[in-house]
């Protein structure tokens, strides 16, 4: 019982700080109004002072809901009391924090003070929204709701999320589905190697035809993700297979970027190279690079190498835009009008490009893929492993590792060449440090070291703000919070790398061997 | 594969799929015009785009041109019942944003012309992207004298050039100031350093000398290396290319680093209420430029008009409220020259025409004549100077 | 080095150790040769502006090693790359700038002037106090940073942490925009220590300004680098400490509280942070949300070019990287643009030709 009190004030606690938080940067107007434009009460660039007060009450009794469903959750004994109860604390104590908030800006709204030079969301405007329409006892009013809410919520989860009820028909659903599968003979379908191919079939037929049903502004979001995907596939060699952390990746990416720009924009040097040529040059130069920069470095500690890569991608930014370099990289102003691919004569548009793009990635998860199976692979896993015993087998650890990272390098280029191709313009700005830890971000979420991971981790992580352009301003607040928990849930990625099939073999042979769960190969 | 995978991807997939926006159709065929039409269905705004830094260090020029925008797009009532809608999206000044931002712009049959960009840097970057989809820019602020030299059919300018700001600047330093030793400083963008550029060549020309140049890296908190650097080599005045929020820093570290008594000679990036905000008693006695038109009861009734939606007055986030008034308004008249009501209830406005008609623009505007040359320049305005004065801009008389 | 290696590699390591040897020369004759062309041949600077370029050197030193300390405690310990220590400096620095507008707005009248504010009655309080709390906020970030982000992660492999703080910097970041917008904000100095006043030290004809605010930056990572080190050298804490850093595993068997000396790692952390973040808002007077991001990196670098893990290392590194960015482009005759460019291949031949910094890292001997 008294854990449960413990847990019913520490998550109460950390639902009023949420709530907040949330009215002080006026994310509560933003919701009213999103919930304002389900509902068609009030239009979604509708001024604060036009808002309906119930959309803040739904929204703050759904937050105060789903607390009370958490609250409730208690593992030994399901009865009423044990669930009612939490809840009851939980809405209680979020309640007084946020009434002794709600008193507060009470305050600030009756003396008229004005907030918004520390406080640019709080405007009196916005107090008097958020105080229900300036009721001045207003702070009581937010103690009962939230305490209601969670109780509400708590008996909802109890009596229908968590009901017996419910948990039965989902088994029996379950089991059904599984006979339904098991009896009209599609089992053998699932794992055969003819649905793989009917599955790649589909996925190549949707992959043709998309682009020219979802109008230029997905066609270019979707390019960008493949886009980076081909990096995440060069930094998931690098990071992910033979387990050097390097946060310097955008320096290849600038390279092939600048080696494919110079190449072809009219100015500083009117070369006017041919696409193709051009892309091979830069896929050249970025491997090189990745070679130059290895040969003094890769036998650093892991966390040196991350910050002499870093060090390096900063110093090739700043290079590029400096003064003394402008006549050669024509400085801040960057490169304009890059070459557009052609094809027999005839450019390429913008579904074309996608399509460029599709392909290359579909070569590039070849490659990686044949590469991961192959016996640098398997030297990559060693390395990644243990140094040391990699390199008392008998394996280059040096020629190894340096591989890694030409390849690595490789693809980047490839990835900078397409992304400064399709913007037909390439700047010092679009290689910064936060390209770097974006595509580092997107392959260990994804899965560090699996193929399919860096495409989800890509989707996730270039797709899905795009899906939440409205929400422009928290989009990045919600991206740092996802990483968080998804590091937090599960760290292993969101499509993790399964094990080597000889491994596997080996532990199903000798089950006493196997590592115990959840740990983590480093 | 495992089930799960299966499901997964497919999941994934439907997930991108379904937040698709559904199908375009196909508008009806502008086949006379080279670039096609805009397509405003009804109930729907006649968008113009505008690429600007609308958040960090230099919000103030985007939030204040924004503004000035919005003045003359709800002032106006809007055509045949469509009524216009600013979408300022955010570059931060920089090139590779505002490329970008343009990629964006081009991609909406809504959107039928460009107020911007803001930036330099920022507007050189975007201009092939519209010029290849039909796209007019009308920009109030991008000073940099290459833009129109590339004989692009679609870039407009309000904006004096960076080239006669330089000339000016240098002339007033030589002639009016009577500085013989200069020295020259600038941010790195192809803004500053073309301004820090043009004013050493002028200045020299006139005689003068250039005793130091240096470039300083923006974002940064100290500077006192650079200046002192500058300060060993002896000047009488510093000019500087660049923005205000590093002219606050220098302004601030200016005696420290042995530049006591040197005027800080800034551009129309420095101008602003920030700079004397900021820079409190260091910012007495430097000097910029701003682009306040003559008085007339037009320039009271806007001024009225962004003081009352705003809650500030018109000039002192930036000197380019009144262009950005007149940069709407023009671009209003141009559209509503060429628009067509279509048959089934939508707007159509055809590209090409759009272009052209932002190009033959013959605006009597708060700044002035509106007349563009074939170039794209649209304003003979010259820039004005001001200096800091117990802590406010007044105007500069020499 | 505790690895065996076989004869032909032995040979081949000797090679390269060769060619970096002969490759460190040629490169510092070329600096030299490079720096006395520019102090004597190219006529120079004056000592005046030497002694600017090292002042100022010496005081962004200052900062970088306040911050560089925190970081290198939190790797020292756990391993661990705090990418969010930028922040936590960041959010110590905001709390400082409500405590002085705090005391600026409270009016404390006296004889002489009726419109004295409580922050130029009171300086020192105020300084203190701004201070104290700075600290405070930083050490509950720290702390709560560590609970949320970082406990469940400590048998993770060393990126997924990486990852999460990364994550929780990019949180606190925004999470500060949005609540208190991306304006830059400027602090309200007592007028005693105003930003800009100092001893003008006359050197030649001319005088070269010592402000009170970088020599307080100064002294104060002094202060806290000594009181670090006494901490983890001297008191029961600090041997935790370090048992916690050699072996987490036989800590515990010893009866440590690991949880326990982990949070108030992070919390000693915090509380240096956020000294830093006030400093950093006492001297440089602009600041907004970001002002964590790059100072952290630079910090970082600090700490690595000094061993990481190194507290006595993370102040050198701190020292050294102000003085290459300020002194370095005017010795090499580079613009000042390049000074990142000089700093960053600094450390990257310093560590190439000493690989664990130039202290080494001391406070414990575990390699990974």
């Amino acid at each position: 019982m008294r854990t449960s009190i413990k847990n019913g004030i520490r998550l109460g606690s950390i639902v009023g700080v949420v709530l907040i938080f949330f009215h002080l940067t006026g994310f509560s107007v933003v919701a009213s109004s999103m919930l304002g434009n389900l509902l068609g009460n009030a239009s979604r660039t509708a001024n604060v002072t036009r808002l309906p007060i119930i959309n803040l009450i739904i929204f703050i009794t759904l937050l105060c809901i789903f607390a009370g469903g958490i609250a409730s959750k208690n593992k030994e004994i399901d009865s009423w009391g044990n669930t009612l109860i939490p809840g009851a604390i939980t809405g209680a104590f979020s309640g007084l924090l946020v009434a002794i908030f709600v008193y507060l800006i009470g305050i600030v709204y009756a003396q008229n003070i004005d907030l918004r030079n520390y406080l640019p969301e709080v405007g009196l405007p916005t107090i008097n929204y958020l105080l229900f329409d300036g009721k001045k006892f207003a702070s009581l009013l937010y103690f009962g709701l939230m305490t209601v809410g969670c109780i509400a919520g708590a008996a909802f989860f109890k009596s229908v999320i968590r009901a017996d009820w419910r948990k039965k028909a989902q088994t029996t659903s379950v089991q059904t589905f599984k006979k339904f599968v098991k009896k009209s003979g599609i089992q053998k379908f699932i794992g055969n190697k003819i649905t793989v191919y009917v599955f790649l079939a589909v996925a190549a037929l949707l992959l043709y035809f998309l682009p020219t049903q979802w109008g230029p502004y997905w066609n270019y979001i979707m390019g960008t993700v493949g886009i980076y995907i081909l990096l995440g596939l060069g930094l998931n060699i690098i990071v992910g297979l033979s387990g050097q952390l390097v946060l310097g990746y955008v320096a290849f990416f600038a390279i092939g970027a600048y080696a494919f720009g110079l190449m072809t924009a009219l100015e500083p040097h009117a070369i006017s190279m041919n696409f193709w040529l051009a892309i091979g040059f830069a896929i050249l130069a970025a491997a090189l690079t990745g070679i130059l920069l290895g040969l003094p470095i890769l036998n650093l500690r892991g966390d040196y190498l991350a910050i002499v890569t870093l060090g390096f991608g900063e110093i090739i930014r700043i290079l590029i835009k400096s003064d003394m370099l402008t006549g050669f990289t024509n400085g801040p102003s960057g490169l304009n009008g890059l070459a557009q691919p052609r094809w027999l004569g005839n450019a390429f548009t913008d579904i074309n490009f996608f399509h460029l793009i599709v392909i290359f990635v579909i070569v590039a998860i070849f490659i990686a893929n044949r590469l991961q199976s192959s016996r640098t692979g398997r030297a990559w896993l060693a390395i990644s492993a243990d140094q040391t015993v990699a390199q008392a087998t008998g394996i280059n650890t040096f020629k190894y590792k340096l591989l890694a990272l030409a390849l690595g390098a490789a693809f980047a280029g490839l990835g900078g060449a397409l992304f400064a191709s399709r913007n037909q313009f390439t700047g010092p700005e679009d290689h910064i440090l936060m390209v770097s830890i974006n595509v580092l971000c997107l392959v260990i979420v994804g899965g560090m070291g699996s193929i399919p991971g860096v495409v989800v981790g890509a989707f996730v992580l270039k797709g899905v703000p795009e899906l939440l352009r409205d929400l422009e301003s928290y989009r990045l607040l919600a991206f740092g919070a996802l990483l968080v928990v998804m590091m937090v849930m599960r760290p292993e990625g969101l499509w993790p790398k399964g094990r080597p099939a000889l491994e596997a073999l080996y532990y199903q042979k000798h089950p006493k061997d196997s590592p115990p769960d959840g740990e983590v190969q480093s | 594969m495992k089930i799960r995978h299966l499901l997964f991807v497919v999941i994934v997939f439907a997930l991108a799929l379904s937040a698709c926006a559904p199908k375009a159709s196909a508008p009806e065929a502008c086949e006379t015009d080279a670039f096609g039409c805009a397509v405003i269905p009804e109930g729907d705004t006649i968008k113009i785009g505008m690429g600007a830094p609308m958040l960090g260090d230099y919000g103030m020029f985007g939030i204040d041109i924004s503004q000035g925008v919005e003045v003359a797009l709800t002032q106006d009532d809007g055509f045949e019942g469509w009524s216009y809608e600013l979408i300022a999206e955010d570059t931060g000044g920089a090139p590779e944003a505002g490329a970008a931002v343009a990629n964006k712009m081009v991609t909406d049959p809504t959107v039928v012309a460009i107020a911007g960009h803001i930036f330099s840097g920022s507007t050189a970057a975007a201009m092939p992207i519209y010029e290849k989809a039909g796209f007019p820019m009308m920009s109030p602020s991008a000073t940099l004298p290459e833009l129109t030299e590339k004989g692009s059919a679609v870039f407009n300018r309000l904006a004096f050039t960076d080239a006669t700001q330089a000339k000016f600047a240098a002339q007033l330093l030589f002639e009016s100031l009577g500085v013989t030793k200069l020295g020259v400083m600038h941010d790195g963008t192809s803004y500053g350093q073309g301004l820090a550029d043009g004013v050493a060549g002028f200045f020299t020309e006139l005689g003068g000398e250039v005793v130091a140049s240096e470039a300083i890296t923006p974002g940064e908190v100290d500077y006192i290396a650079p200046l002192s650097s500058i300060a060993a080599k002896g000047p009488e005045a510093i000019y500087y290319g660049g923005y205000a929020a590093e002219a606050i820093v220098m302004a601030n570290q200016w005696e420290q680093a042995g530049l006591a008594g040197v005027t800080l000679f800034g551009c129309d990036g420095t101008y602003g209420v920030e700079f004397t905000d900021k820079a409190g008693p260091n910012a007495e006695g430097s000097i910029a430029v701003s682009l306040v038109p003559p008085a007339s009861p037009e320039k009271d009734a806007f001024d009225e008009a962004y003081r009352t939606a705003y809650g500030m007055e018109a000039g002192e986030l930036s000197a380019f409220s009144w262009s950005a008034y007149d940069t709407g308004a023009v671009l209003i008249a141009a559209i509503e020259k060429v628009a067509i009501v279509g048959d089934d209830g939508s707007l159509y406005v055809p590209r090409g025409a759009v272009v052209d008609a932002v190009r033959n623009t013959d605006y009597e505007g708060l700044t002035g004549l509106v007349k563009c040359d074939d170039t794209g320049e649209c304003n003979a305005s010259g820039p004005t100077f001001y200096i800091v004065e117990n802590g406010e801009w007044v105007p500069y008389i020499p | 080095m505790s690895e065996q290696k076989t004869t032909r590699e032995q040979s081949s390591l000797n090679v390269s150790k060769l060619i970096r040897w002969i490759a460190g020369i040629l490169l510092l004759a070329l600096v030299g040769w490079r720096v006395y062309q520019t102090a004597f041949i190219e006529g120079g600077y004056g000592p005046d502006t030497w002694m600017r370029f090292i002042i100022a050197g010496l005081v962004i030193g200052g900062m970088y090693s306040l911050i560089a300390i925190g970081y290198t405690l939190v790797y020292g310990i756990l391993f661990m790359i705090n990418f969010a220590h930028g922040e936590v400096m960041m959010l110590g620095a905001f709390g400082g700038y409500f405590m002085f507008e705090l005391f600026a707005f409270i009016k404390a009248p006296t004889a002489s002037d009726p419109n004295m504010n409580f922050l130029n009655a009171y300086p020192l309080v105020s300084v203190l106090l701004a201070f104290i709390v700075g600290a405070v906020i930083s050490a509950t970030a720290g702390f709560l940073l560590e609970r949320i982000a970082y406990r469940p992660l400590r048998k993770a492999p060393r990126l997924v942490p990486l990852i999460s703080a990364i994550g929780a910097s990019i949180f606190l970041q925004n999470a500060a925009q949005l609540l208190f917008g991306p304006q830059r904000r400027q602090y309200i100095n007592p007028d005693v220590l105003w930003r800009g006043t100092g001893w003008s030290i006359p050197v030649g004809d001319t005088t070269v300004l010592l402000t009170y605010t970088g020599t307080l930056s100064l002294v104060l990572s002094a202060l806290l680098m000594i009181g670090l080190f006494y901490i983890v050298q001297k008191t029961k804490l600090g041997r935790s400490m370090r048992a916690v850093a050699e072996n987490k595993q036989a800590a515990a068997l010893m009866g440590i509280d690991v949880d326990a000396v982990i949070g108030k790692t992070f919390i000693i952390s915090g509380i240096l942070a956020g000294s830093a973040g006030v400093m950093w808002g006492i001297h440089n007077g602009l600041f907004n949300h970001y002002v964590g991001f790059l100072p952290g990196i630079k910090a970082f670098t600090a700490a690595v070019l000094g061993g990481i893990g190194n507290i006595p290392g993370a102040m050198m590194g701190g020292m050294l990287l102000g003085i290459l960015e300020s002194v370095g482009p005017a010795a090499l005759g580079l613009d000042f643009q390049l000074k990142d460019v000089i700093a960053f291949s600094i450390l990257i031949l310093v560590l190439i030709f000493r690989p664990s910094g130039l202290l080494g890292e001391a406070l414990s001997e575990e390699k990974v």
